[in-house]
């Protein structure tokens, strides 16, 4: 029984609780519902029990979209936060205007809006006349159509998202370098520490729990990427996902049933999958976490 | 505590809602849903004149314009749709008709067009009207602006070239032989055609039969024959080494043109106002000519209309209304003059006024020519494989990874399989 002690607490939390069920529990319910429907969203949905899950599963591009999805998070989380930290770590060793500087220049990306990025990138990536294949005519190497040729599509967009990505996770990083107290550097310094055992035996372990969060976050948002690969290969809802589909991710192929064909039933089924897989992945890490805290 | 005062002030307020509620009551606000570059600059203005020229003749009625790219158009009006609250008047794109008509979002406005004077009926493009009407006593839209595809042309880097600018390239053969000669003079001739679906279309129409292309929804297969085909995919093969390999809707494939490294842009309209600015800017050399066909006299490139569409509803009247003034003559007329683009209104079209405006002359006389890109119109949903399958084949043929012969009929199957699995 609730305590009239607790109310103002309870009352404290309603409006978060409600803006929660709202627009989280609520949508995610009814895209359960509604997967197990044929639904176009105008005509009566009708029951089609698993059929959504199983035709889904069966087909080719949700297939490839899960082979790229594992390519890319494998990729792209564990390199985005190494260049994050060691940016962190280069920032911190900056004082004053040149830290402020370094600080706002690799944050800029983040502010960025993603098709101006992609926009910007598309001409990077240019065969022939972008800068990265005049770069690469300089040195004798011919042009190489990034973001057609299927090999380097994937890395293509890897090193975008890294450079989208790296300013948001270094500055969290860099606070947590802040909270690490100088003493313990300074005796690693007396003891003869270098450079690298002083980053491996007191920086990482000490900013293990903002490692954490930064892990978990950047799973939770590669596993749903969207919006670069859509942009970097022009995709609209009649066609998404580029060349051979080799930037075809989970959250494209959704919208495309969705929107471009009018499966919402399906997209419904998609989405319920893919939350399952953030869901499992972000469990398994707090249980890794925990773990690891426990130690 | 004296609640007299309090009891008065409530009655004045209620007074003063119930007032509001009744005065709501008549009055009607509609959405009206527009692409972006519908909502900006001067395009903007003369939307908003319209608006208030409609307002002040429909007491009661306000109109709310809303930009909205192409993406979020389809999903808005998809998702309002679904939701009951759709956009009252919007735009979008002909191929997406049948989609907009499956979600429930458009309504069936032929007896209202039926109850429009001849004269008001008369005054548009047929084709664009035949477009809209897949059946009988059936219509779905107003058909609003469009294009027909246009080649532009450097002249500086075709002069460059050794090319005779004065006269457009009468055919493929003769437009090919001055690709050849830009490529050797060190420049790229055209972008990649092989990388977006209209330029696959667009390039299929110099050589193929317009009527072998689409999806014929009664046997659920598409319409294109292997063998004619085949000689559209020769075309990305000739064409592979002398494109800049960026694709024809590129920001780089523009600078590429304005910076006199490209010679040849098949593209809408759309680009000319860039282009002309960086005319006078920089001094960019350019002009616009029919896309040449297969032989002298033939002419290529894509058409597509952008529609105007009345959601179902207790608003479709006026919203109805409302499509009916801004695709009629006058405003249409104001229109072209404006933007110096194609419309529907081929009564606007063919004003002396308008019709001297070069971009308009030019398009008028493409359009006759132009290649639907998605036919038949309001009958079914491509499906989405549909698109990818097309770019992928035309670019492994480009690539040499297959044979023209062999990547005709692999496409074929392909998208039957596709069309047949949707």
């Amino acid at each position: 029984m609730i305590g009239r002690k607790h109310i103002p607490h309870y009352a404290m939390v309603l409006p978060f609780m409600a803006l929660f069920a709202t627009f989280f529990l609520y949508p995610i319910a009814s895209g359960l519902y509604y997967s197990f429907f044929d639904w176009n969203a105008s005509s009566r949905a009708r029951f089609v029990g698993f059929d959504n899950y199983q035709h889904i599963v069966a087909s080719r591009d949700f297939h490839d979209a899960m082979i790229n999805l594992a390519a890319y998070v494998s990729i792209t989380v564990p390199l985005g936060i190494t260049v994050a930290f060691g940016l962190a770590l280069l920032v911190d060793s900056f004082k004053g205007v040149w830290a402020h500087f370094f600080r706002t220049i690799f944050f800029v990306p983040v502010v960025l809006p993603a098709f101006l990025a992609a926009t910007i990138w598309r001409w990077i990536y240019a065969p022939n006349f972008g800068l990265l294949n005049m770069i690469l005519g300089w040195m004798g190497v011919p042009s190489v159509s990034f973001l057609n040729n299927t090999g380097t599509m994937l890395y293509a967009l890897i090193a975008v998202d890294v450079w989208v990505s790296a300013g948001f996770n270094m500055v969290i990083i860099l606070a947590g370098l802040k909270n690490i107290p100088g003493h313990y550097y300074e005796a690693a310094r007396l003891d003869g520490a270098t450079k690298l055992q002083q980053v491996i035996y007191i920086t990482i372990p000490m900013l293990y729990p903002v490692l954490f969060f930064v892990v978990t976050y950047g799973f939770i948002s590669a596993l749903q990427v969207f919006d670069i690969p859509w942009l970097l290969t022009g995709s609209s809802f009649a066609a998404y996902g580029g060349r051979q589909r080799a930037l075809l991710f989970p959250v494209m192929d959704m919208m495309g049933r969705g929107f471009g064909g009018l499966h919402f039933g399906q997209a419904s089924a998609y989405g319920f999958i893919l939350t399952m897989v953030i869901v499992l992945i972000t469990a398994g890490l707090f249980a890794f976490g925990r773990g690891r805290f426990a130690q | 505590m004296n609640i007299a005062p309090r009891l008065g002030m409530a009655s004045v307020l209620a007074l003063v809602l119930s007032a509001g509620a009744a005065l709501a009551a008549d009055q009607v606000t509609l959405q009206y849903w527009v692409y972006s570059d519908f909502a900006e600059g001067d395009a903007l203005k003369l939307q908003q004149q319209f608006i208030a020229e409609f307002e002040k003749a429909h007491p009661g009625v306000k109109i709310v314009i809303s930009g909205k790219g192409d993406d979020d158009l389809t999903t808005g009006e998809v998702t309002g749709a679904a939701s009951g609250n759709p956009p009252d008047v919007f735009m979008n794109g002909l191929p997406f008709g049948a989609q907009l008509v499956e979600a429930g979002a458009l309504d069936n406005v032929y007896a209202k067009w039926m109850a429009m004077p001849q004269e008001f009926r008369d005054q548009f493009d047929k084709d664009a009207i035949a477009s809209c009407s897949p059946k009988p006593q059936t219509m779905y839209c107003l058909p609003y602006t469009g294009f027909n595809e246009l080649l532009f042309r450097n002249l500086t880097v075709l002069k460059q070239a050794g090319i005779d600018t004065s006269t457009p390239p009468k055919d493929w053969a003769e437009w090919f032989e001055q690709m050849k000669k830009v490529k050797a003079a060190g420049k790229s001739a055209m972008p990649d055609q092989t990388q977006v679906f209209n330029s696959v279309a667009s390039t299929y129409s110099i050589v193929g039969p317009h009527e072998e292309w689409g999806i014929d929804f009664a046997t659920k297969k598409t319409k294109i024959n292997p063998e004619s085909y085949e000689k559209a995919l020769q075309l990305f093969v000739d064409m592979k080494p002398l494109a800049s390999g960026t694709s024809r809707n590129d920001q780089a494939t523009k600078d590429l043109f304005i910076t006199d490294q490209l010679a040849f842009h098949v593209v809408g309209p759309w680009v000319d106002p860039t282009y002309h600015q960086a005319a006078q800017v920089s001094g960019l050399k350019y002009d616009f000519v029919l896309v040449p066909g297969a032989n002298p006299g033939q002419y290529a490139g894509i058409k597509a209309y952008e529609i105007l569409g009345v959601a179902p509803g207790k608003h479709a009247d006026v919203a109805w209304q409302f499509a009916a003034y801004v695709s009629d003559k006058p405003q249409m007329l104001r229109w072209a003059k404006l933007l110096s683009r194609y419309n529907a209104n081929a009564a606007a079209m063919s004003d002396p006024e308008v019709a001297r405006l070069p971009l308009i002359a030019k398009s008028v006389e493409a359009v006759k020519h132009g290649l639907d890109v998605k036919p038949p119109y309001f009958v079914g949903a491509y499906p989405n494989c549909y698109n990818s399958i097309v770019t992928d084949n035309a670019a492994a043929v480009a690539d040499g990874k297959t044979t023209p012969a062999d990547g005709a009929k692999s496409l074929v199957k392909d998208l039957n399989d596709c069309i047949a699995g949707n």
